[in-house]
């Protein structure tokens, strides 16, 4: 097993102008069905049309409050939840035209970290046989050789061949963790999927294990989709940010530059949650900090859904969907009509 | 039952402390968890756990043995042929030479007892074991393709439930011509939803776990799924299941040859020795007294079996 | 409440429809039919039994069989014994009353010492007596209720010499000899359930009396016997009402077995006769007889759950 994903697979289009994993307008919405007849009397709009694209060897993250949808837009990507609609593209080919097998070949590339480190590994199975799973389901390695890959990959996430039979209560959370991200490695995928992979480890042991993952993405050329609720933690592992509000993604960009100076109100008030992070400090307290609930997601307000809790909501918020604006620097969008309002509007 | 359960299979996990980065195998901070082993070495230890932990449970599987050297062994162990009659010797009170007294035919009722588990544990383990495998296999099945297939196998489980064991048992016999095989397919039938009942419902549980989506994220296939990651985690409660279905097979074929529906006569059982001693109660007690009790306690083993492993299983239960 | 009622009762007549399915496919693996069995001693012709056969539907396809059955019973016709030319229904009517009579007064003895002895035990938990009960109620549990009957009738026999009437007089007609006669009985086919629904009074008991409400409760200074009888127990009851509807089936089975051994002219004797003579109509009536009364009673136990637990009854009217 090499190391430089180029060489690693000669039949790969090794393009590098074209992102490795593109989604253009996925929705994902639920019918609300009742009674015996299963009539459906309302919907959930759990992703309402969202667009990303992750370059290779880049981490793109997805933050928002639980509930805005950025795990089942993880979950859409790859096939693990059926989307309403939309396209994914990864490397180039049709994710959502894919059948049983190509979808087999495509876990086989993208693989994914989950929240509950012990959750996400079947308490009956030791450490060798869960992280040769994806080996054997994908007849890459078996016996021996399994072993010996297994071994490898526990040894670059820290761990060592002497886990091999335990189980896996045996181990700390952030071992734990090591473990499902071995298991992701295994098939030497191209991109990763951490779905909160760190919301349930202490504090030190979330920065281990994101230097981690930092690490890895150096040596093997990775790319991350990276979910988190923790903005800090994005901040620290994200090229590029969206941010996501009900089923929207409100704000997108460059990381750092989202960071310094945030375009949407929702992006405001969740940097503003922040300890110490002042530049967005200041501007909410002059402008006042939204407040209020998350509204139902089978009722989404009319307008921009943010209007209910937004401090600086003014006449077209309720009225009109607010589209992706240009937010000055390139690459940078987000969903505000303050965007299109002249200036004066902005600071009345 | 005792509570006094440690280090289970199931013992809840403590993160220790944030230590990830060290390599060094974590030393469990009770001596209750032994590195556990694979196949027959791991099952051996789980024994062992169990006798230690569950003293009623290790009083139980005492018991089960003694039925089932009986069983095995009867022809060692009964002093005489079980079908021999002694005619002078009928109805014959319990003695030196004859242990328990004879039959209204003047068979010993010991002999007859020994053998009688015989049928008794053939009847049930055969039962038990193809209706845990059936009612494992449709009620995961059915938990697993959910919606419309699963609502129609839970409702044809609902309507073979809704008629009262016996019953149904009784319909049975007159489709099915006498024979231990057809006791056993009658029983079958009657125990596979109870199997099914809790199967699906695991399975509804186990499917929600993490696991099962990171299964599915690693490309595994529905049926690997299921065998690799939804059977495993289900054998706790359905070894439980198993040994209280078990207690309940014993009394349904000794009820069903009581009613002279069930294992055919001569061939001694526990229910048909029952059956002639309740035309001789007031003259031949023994004859009621000594197959009731030892029906009653092979019944009574598989339940404080059932409980005792319940327990043993109870994640709540653990220290 | 009204709709949550009407759905039960749609989703009891497809499981009945299911049953009666599930007995006219089991009556086609019967090697052989009635009809031999009623000629057996006869010595009538292969032609004589043939117009018998057809006679009786028996040459018919099954769906047949079934269909006609089917449209027969929404008119309240369940066919006739092949002995007796009686209707079903009468026969099953006429005897229900004594199998209801057992059953009920085995489930009221269950129920009521069951939830004495659980209390008990659980309000002196951890002492001999909460020992003593525990045992008893794990030995009931294990003594299956026939061989129990058959137990107690060999005590009276030897001690007292006393024995149960032969002929069923019912309640009214002589009220001490039908007392005698059932009593033994339902005792035996009470304990089984009497042994659970101790079990289960006493650790959904103890469950509650630890839980975070009841210790509020307490906080509050409410008497003992407040916590226990108004708080803790009205919980009990929903796990214990379950119980019920589990033993249920048991004793509907039981019955037919102790009929038998106490010479009591109820449904059991009925069907059980019926399975010796291979009398069909009468043996395929009672089963799905008993899978309709059992349907009934579970459909009246999820009524109580309802009645019981307001939080049931609120999530139900919101629609399921």
């Amino acid at each position: 097993m090499q190391a430089d994903p180029a060489v690693r697979d000669p039949d790969r289009v090794a393009d590098a102008g074209t992102p490795l994993l593109e989604a253009r307008d996925l929705v994902k919405h639920y019918q609300i069905r009742k009674g015996v007849l299963g009539r459906p009397v309302g919907t959930v709009h759990a992703v309402d049309g969202i667009s990303f694209a992750i370059p290779r060897g880049k981490t793109v993250g997805l933050v928002g409050e639980s509930g805005s949808g950025k795990s089942t837009a993880a979950r859409l990507v790859s096939r693990l939840i059926e989307p309403t609609s939309g396209e994914v593209r990864f490397d180039g080919q049709d994710v959502l035209a894919m059948r049983g097998k190509e979808v087999k070949a495509l876990r086989r590339r993208m693989q994914m970290v989950f929240q509950d480190p012990f959750g996400s590994l079947n308490p009956r199975l030791t450490v060798g046989d869960i992280v040769g799973e994806p080996l054997e389901v994908h007849r890459v390695a078996s016996g021996r050789a399994r072993t010996d890959r297994v071994v490898e990959v526990l040894e670059t996430v820290g761990l060592s061949g002497r886990d091999l039979h335990k189980f896996p209560h045996q181990f700390s959370g952030g071992q734990a963790q090591r473990i499902g991200i071995a298991r992701a490695l295994a098939t030497n995928p191209d991109l990763i999927i951490c779905d909160e992979a760190v919301s349930a480890l202490d504090v030190s042991v979330q920065a281990q294990v994101l230097n981690l993952l930092k690490r890895l993405q150096r040596e093997l050329g990775l790319s991350y989709l990276f979910i988190a609720h923790d903005l800090n933690v994005v901040r620290y592992m994200a090229d590029e940010l969206c941010v996501m509000y009900m089923g929207e993604i409100v704000e997108r960009g460059d990381g750092d530059a989202v960071f310094a100076d945030p375009q949407h109100p929702y992006t405001q008030m969740l940097l503003a949650a922040i300890p110490g992070h002042d530049p967005v400090t200041a501007r909410a307290q002059e402008r006042g900090v939204a407040t209020g609930e998350v509204p139902s997601a089978s009722a989404p307000p009319s307008g921009c859904r943010f209007h209910t809790r937004c401090p600086a909501v003014f006449d077209r918020c309720p009225t009109e969907h607010p589209p992706l604006y240009d937010a000055g620097q390139p690459g940078r969008v987000a969903a505000c009509h303050l965007l299109d309002e002249p200036r004066q509007v902005q600071r009345a | 039952m005792s509570s006094d359960v440690a280090g289970s299979p199931l013992a809840p996990v403590v993160p220790d402390q944030p230590r990830s980065g060290d390599r060094t195998p974590p030393t469990p901070s009770s001596s209750e968890a032994p590195p556990r082993r694979r196949g027959a070495a791991a099952a051996w230890a789980g024994l062992k756990r169990f006798i230690r932990t569950e003293k009623l449970g290790a009083v139980s599987l005492a018991l089960i043995t003694v039925f089932v050297v009986m069983a095995v062994f009867a022809p060692l162990l009964a002093p005489y042929d079980p079908l021999q009659q002694f005619r002078r010797n009928l109805t014959e009170a319990p003695s030196g030479t004859f242990w328990l007294g004879t039959d209204d035919l003047g068979r010993d009722v010991l002999s007859r007892l020994i053998y009688g588990a015989r049928s008794s544990m053939i009847v049930s383990v055969v039962t038990t074991v193809v209706s845990l495998v059936l009612g494992t296999l449709i009620g995961v099945t059915s938990g697993f393709l959910g919606k419309r297939k699963d609502m129609v196998i839970q409702r044809l489980m609902d309507a073979i439930q809704s008629v009262p064991p016996l019953v149904l048992l009784l319909f049975l016999a007159v489709v099915l011509t006498p024979s231990m095989s057809s006791t056993i397919i009658a029983l079958t039938i009657v125990i596979t939803p109870s199997f099914n009942r809790v199967a699906r419902a695991e399975t509804m549980r186990i499917r929600e776990e993490t696991y099962i989506e990171a299964a599915r994220a690693t490309g595994s296939s529905s049926l690997r799924t299921m065998v690799k990651h939804v059977l495993p985690n289900m054998a706790a409660p359905m070894m439980t299941m198993a040994s209280l279905l078990f207690a309940g097979v014993i009394i349904a074929e000794s009820a069903l040859s009581f009613l002279g529906i069930g294992t055919p006569p001569p061939t001694p059982s526990w229910g048909g020795m029952l059956s002639s001693g309740a035309r001789y109660v007031e003259l031949a007690p023994w004859m009621i007294i000594a197959p009731g009790l030892i029906l009653s306690v092979a019944v009574f083993a598989f339940n404080l079996l059932g409980d005792a492993l319940r327990d043993f299983f109870d994640p709540r239960l653990q220290r | 409440m009204i709709r949550y009622v009407l759905g039960r009762l749609v989703y009891g007549l497809v499981v009945l429809a299911l049953v009666t399915v599930f007995v006219f496919v089991a009556i086609t693996f019967i090697p052989s039919d009635a009809v031999d069995v009623m000629l057996a001693d006869t010595g009538a012709t292969e032609e004589q039994a043939a117009a018998m056969r057809s006679e009786l539907g028996l040459d018919r396809p099954v769906w047949e069989q079934l269909g006609s059955f089917l449209g027969n019973a929404v008119q309240g016709d369940f066919g006739r014994s092949f002995y007796t030319d009686e209707p079903v229904v009468d026969l099953f009517l006429d005897r229900i009353p004594i199998t209801l009579q057992l059953g009920g007064l085995a489930l009221v003895i269950g129920t009521v010492l069951g939830l004495v002895l659980g209390i008990i035990a659980a309000v002196r938990r951890g002492t001999a007596t909460d020992g003593a009960v525990r045992v008893t109620a794990v030995t009931f549990l294990s003594v299956p209720n026939f061989v129990l009957g058959l137990l107690i009738l060999t005590a009276l026999g030897l001690w007292f010499a006393w024995s149960p009437p032969f002929v069923y007089r019912g309640p009214t007609e002589d009220f001490v000899s039908w007392a005698q006669h059932m009593a033994i009985p339902a005792i035996a086919l009470g304990t089984a359930s009497m042994a659970g629904i101790t079990r289960m009074t006493r650790s959904s008991l103890l469950e509650n009396l630890g839980s975070q409400y009841i210790r509020t409760v307490r906080a509050k200074g409410a008497g003992e016997r407040l916590v226990l009888f108004k708080h803790a127990m009205r919980n009990s009851v929903i796990a214990v009402l379950t119980l019920i509807g589990v033993d249920l089936a048991t004793v509907l089975g039981g019955t037919v077995i102790l009929e038998q051994m106490f010479s009591l002219p109820g449904t059991g004797q009925l069907v059980y006769q019926a399975v010796l003579d291979r009398d069909y109509p009468v043996v395929i009536a009672c089963t799905i007889f008993y899978a309709g009364l059992f349907i009934v009673t579970m459909i009246i136990i999820d009524l109580l759950y309802a009645f019981i637990d307001p939080r049931i009854r609120a999530a139900r009217e919101a629609g399921r």
